[in-house]
């Protein structure tokens, strides 16, 4: 019996040895990539570039020698052509001598030509591989290539991918949204169309966004921006651009943004006003009148004044109730401006009106889900803002005004 | 054939395990009232103990005190023994009166000892020899006098090393079992504080005794209690050590299920919730049993503190006790494993420190593990004067060279040191003995499993502890079937005025420990006034 019983436990713990540590692998073993180009390539392929880190060349290391050591690029690009996605992959590691590990990519960047071919054929492996989040931010690049794009560095950090994603949170954009998870979404939605953030190389804000990248020689381009919306269609193809300001308005719209700051010049006071906006949010009302739908978008928020380059005396409400009106119309024209844009020039429900209708009312929805694109596009859009002011700053009327200047 | 006859001799010596040679040729022989044969009889028994001294007296009748050098506070025996034997007994006695002096008149009248008792076996008087008393043998008498005088060398009361405290008492038990029980009693006066006396082990004669408060003691505990500690057959007793491992439930399961300590104040308040405590004697670590899983992480303090305070306390200590066993298997299964659940710039971090460095995580962990347990054992068992160069050495190896060696990397190191912090941090030390030996078989399952191996590790300690019991008390209780005002002293620690109850598996039928509606208040304090 005992006998037995040793006999048993031997067994039994030699299975423990013989399944050996099959999927470990040290974290010098593999090569981490943070971000991730896709690219139009001839023949109906794609290009697959990766930005993957360089552990020894991170600076703020532990010792002299790899402060000696990190001259140079904390992070190299490399790039295949392939297929699809996992076949350029496996083109990619004969370039690598460490396996490529997808687990912490945190930005996806996709080319303009890449984006007009329309990324639809491509796109299954990133929701399908369990080793990749969908905690994955998508930006399209302005007039180049992801490659190119992967290539420029960043001052503020040492990963530019990282960068990126900086940026985009700096835009306002509520902490809540993820490029990936969204984009699929709206593209498995029957009426949303997906809009991803546009990035340019580039910080230079004279030259044209288009030229701006050509314009440096290719080995010192630094930096790059946000500069838009990329509105796509149902096919996930890239129609075209709306610029920051409307982009803005469009997150606003579809519930968004975090916050953002309104500016207005005022004719009465002579001199312009900006306000912190914080609280953003939207409502969208429809209704189906006279054969057209007619949509009512609300936008609501909470304000701080930051500056006031007018002399009106903030102290006063009937000042204040002036500004709001002001800064309410300029909020309302651009929102108004940017949608009817859309719907003119592209058509696509980006702001996620057919998700609001069908929430709101599931008839008016259904007796229109057919032809959606067409009712948008013929519907009447109205915005109205509603933004309180809420502090004007320490300070009523400017200091640097002459009493007698200041008009109360 | 030869190895089976081989155990089978071995067998047979087991087989006879009663030494007696250390006892007189007749141990339970009366004595005689032959003085001369009585002396023959105990001359032979303590042949060679050169501390034994043998003092005649040639008075009428003739007198023989027997003594174990040493033991015996000399100056009293001078004083209160030989003085009035020697000029008072012998003048008042036989000189003037005529009278010889006999056994009773000694025992009344001249020795002036507060314990004194007339034994009729040679044995008697060699056992109270043995424990410091006095054997006084008289001719003509068939019995002999056996008085206690106590006076060998003991460690006064000190505070105690091992369970330190901010503040509670400072004395601590010392090595002598009377002045230990005199700690508890200054404590608890009460006569239903009860201390069964039992001599333990066939050579070294140890006293113990098995102490509780008759009234609130859980009867089952006690009479499993007298039950282990009946069947036990020794040789020698010397440390309470020797003990635990003959009565303990689960003998091969890494956590101590019999708690021990060096304070008296443990010891009372274990004995109010209704615990029994086993004082042994030349020890200072008296045994509580039974003990549960969670008096594991609860220090003295806790008690003396105030509630809110003690209750933050243990957050960080389960914390901590968590950090303990699982931080460094934690840290391999993520690194090798899971890269994905490390946030990214934490990641890059730890590729950043790995670059270069030979090992694989798992054999760097295991290897400072290793090293840091060596250093802990050698720091605890070097001379003091040595001490200070094992840290140095430690901490100068260990800590800088083999990181700017490139040997093993930054984060390990810090995984380690804060592991050993942690460990330290479980207040009852064989308590974290235990957590530190678990330490490792946790860090092999996570280098081959990954958190998978961690996970499947904590449920087999989970069953584990749940499946043990301690003197019939489940180790997890309260926890097994947590009722609320038994869990009030688990997580939290109630204030003391909330805590009205004992804890319910150790308290017998006496389960209210304090009436309640005391809670402190000022409004209260007008209501009685008025």
């Amino acid at each position: 019996m005992s006998k037995n019983a040793t006999a048993c436990l031997c067994l039994m713990i030699s299975i423990f040895f013989i399944s050996g540590c099959w999927d470990s692998s040290e974290v010098n073993d593999i090569a981490i990539e943070l971000a991730w180009g896709i690219d139009d390539a001839p023949n109906q392929k794609i290009r697959i570039s990766a930005q993957a880190i360089v552990p020894s060349k991170i600076s703020g290391g532990q010792s002299d020698v790899s402060s000696q050591a990190s001259k140079g690029k904390p992070y190299f690009v490399l790039a295949s052509d392939g297929m699809n996605t996992l076949d350029a992959v496996q083109r990619m590691q004969t370039k690598l001598s460490r396996e490529m590990f997808r687990g912490h990519r945190r930005v996806i960047v996709i080319g303009e030509s890449m984006a007009r071919r329309g990324v639809k054929e491509i796109f299954d492996t990133y929701s399908r591989d369990p080793n990749l989040k969908l905690r994955t931010d998508i930006f399209i690049v302005k007039g180049d290539t992801a490659q190119n794009f992967l290539k420029v560095s960043y001052p503020l950090e040492n990963i530019p991918g990282i960068g990126v994603l900086g940026e985009y949170d700096q835009i306002g954009t509520a902490s809540r949204e993820m490029g990936l998870l969204n984009f699929l979404l709206a593209a498995s939605s029957d009426s949303a169309c997906p809009a991803l953030p546009v990035v340019a190389i580039g910080m230079d804000p004279d030259v044209p966004d288009e030229q701006q990248g050509q314009a440096q020689s290719q080995a010192d381009r630094e930096g790059f921006r946000i500069v838009g919306t990329a509105i796509f269609n149902k096919e996930l193809k890239m129609v075209g651009y709306i610029d920051m300001e409307k982009a803005r308005a469009m997150r606003w719209v579809s519930g968004n943004l975090r916050k953002m700051t309104v500016s207005e010049t005022l004719p009465q006071g002579k001199g312009n006003v900006s306000m912190d906006v914080i609280k953003t949010k939207s409502k969208i009302n429809s209704a189906y009148q006279g054969g057209r739908l007619k949509i009512l978008v609300t936008l609501t928020g909470q304000g701080a004044i930051r500056e006031n380059n007018t002399n009106l005396d903030l102290t006063k409400t009937n000042n204040i109730s002036y500004l709001e009106k002001a800064l309410n119309r300029h909020a309302e024209e651009v929102a108004l401006k940017t949608i009817t844009d859309v719907q003119k020039e592209y058509g696509t429900d980006v702001f996620g009106f057919s998700d609001a209708i069908r929430r709101k009312d599931l008839a008016l929805w259904k007796s229109m889900e057919d032809d959606w694109k067409e009712e948008f596009q013929r519907s009447e859009v109205t915005v109205k803002a509603n933004m309180t002011v809420r502090r004007i700053g320490v300070t009523g009327p400017s200091l640097q005004l002459n009493p007698n200047e200041i008009k109360k | 054939m030869r190895i089976k006859r081989r155990s089978q001799s071995i067998r047979d010596k087991r087989a006879n395990p009663i030494d007696t040679t250390h006892l007189p040729s007749e141990p339970h022989a009366e004595l005689s009232t032959e003085l001369s044969v009585n002396e023959k009889a105990l001359r032979e028994a303590f042949q060679g103990c050169s501390d034994i001294v043998f003092r005649p007296f040639h008075t009428n009748p003739k007198l023989l005190l027997i003594y174990t050098d040493g033991l015996v506070d000399t100056k009293t025996l001078e004083q209160v023994v030989l003085k009035p034997l020697l000029y008072d007994g012998h003048s008042a006695g036989s000189a003037s009166n005529g009278i010889p002096i006999s056994g009773e008149i000694i025992q009344e009248q001249l020795i002036a000892v507060s314990q004194i008792q007339t034994v009729s076996t040679i044995n008697n008087v060699i056992d109270g020899i043995l424990k410091a008393n006095i054997g006084l043998l008289i001719d003509g008498e068939h019995r002999a006098i056996v008085a206690e005088l106590k006076g060998f060398e003991r460690r006064a009361v000190e505070e105690p090393e091992a369970e330190v405290s901010v503040r509670g008492p400072r004395d601590g038990f010392t090595e002598t079992l009377r002045i230990n029980t005199s700690l508890i009693r200054r404590r608890i006066r009460s006569p239903k504080l009860k201390m069964e006396s039992i001599t333990l082990g066939r050579v070294s004669r140890t006293d113990i005794a098995i102490v509780y408060i008759e009234g609130i003691v859980s009867r089952t505990v006690l009479d499993e209690v007298r039950k282990r500690i009946g069947r036990i057959q020794m040789d020698g007793v010397l440390e309470s050590g020797f003990i635990e491992e003959f009565i303990e439930d689960a003998p091969w399961s890494p956590f101590p299920q019999i708690q021990n300590t060096e304070r008296p104040d443990v010891v009372c308040a274990s004995l109010l919730e209704g615990k029994v405590a086993i004082m042994i004697d030349n020890t200072p670590f008296v045994l509580i049993a039974p003990m549960t899983f969670w008096t594991g992480l609860q220090a003295v303090e806790d008690y003396y503190e105030r509630s809110i305070y003690t209750t933050f306390v243990r957050f960080v200590r389960y914390s901590l006790f968590n950090i303990a066993l699982m931080l460094p298997s934690l840290y391999v299964a993520l690194s090798t494993f899971h890269q994905q659940l490390i946030p990214t710039n934490l990641l890059i971090s730890i590729a950043n420190s790995r670059e270069g460095v030979p090992f694989p995580t798992f054999v760097e962990a295991l290897l400072m593990e290793f090293m840091f347990e060596g250093l802990r054992e050698a720091g605890l068992r070097m001379p003091r004067a040595v001490g200070s160069a094992v840290s140095i050495v430690g901490a100068l190896v260990i800590g800088q060279s083999a990181v700017q060696a490139g040997i093993v990397s930054a984060p390990v190191v810090i995984v380690v040191a804060m592991t050993g912090i942690a460990s330290f941090a479980i207040p009852r030390y064989n308590f974290g003995t235990a957590y530190r030996l678990l330490r490792f078989p946790m860090l092999i399952l996570a280098g081959m499993f990954g958190l998978y191996g961690i996970v499947s590790g904590v449920f087999l300690m989970i069953i584990h502890l749940n499946g043990m019991r301690s003197f019939g008390v489940p180790y997890m209780s309260p926890m097994v079937s947590p009722v609320p005002h038994t869990i009030k002293d688990i997580f939290l620690r109630a204030p003391r005025w909330m805590m009205t109850m004992r804890p319910a598996f150790n308290a017998g039928s006496n389960a209210k420990r304090i009436p309640e509606g005391q809670r402190p208040s000022p409004k209260r304090e007008e209501e009685e006034g008025q």
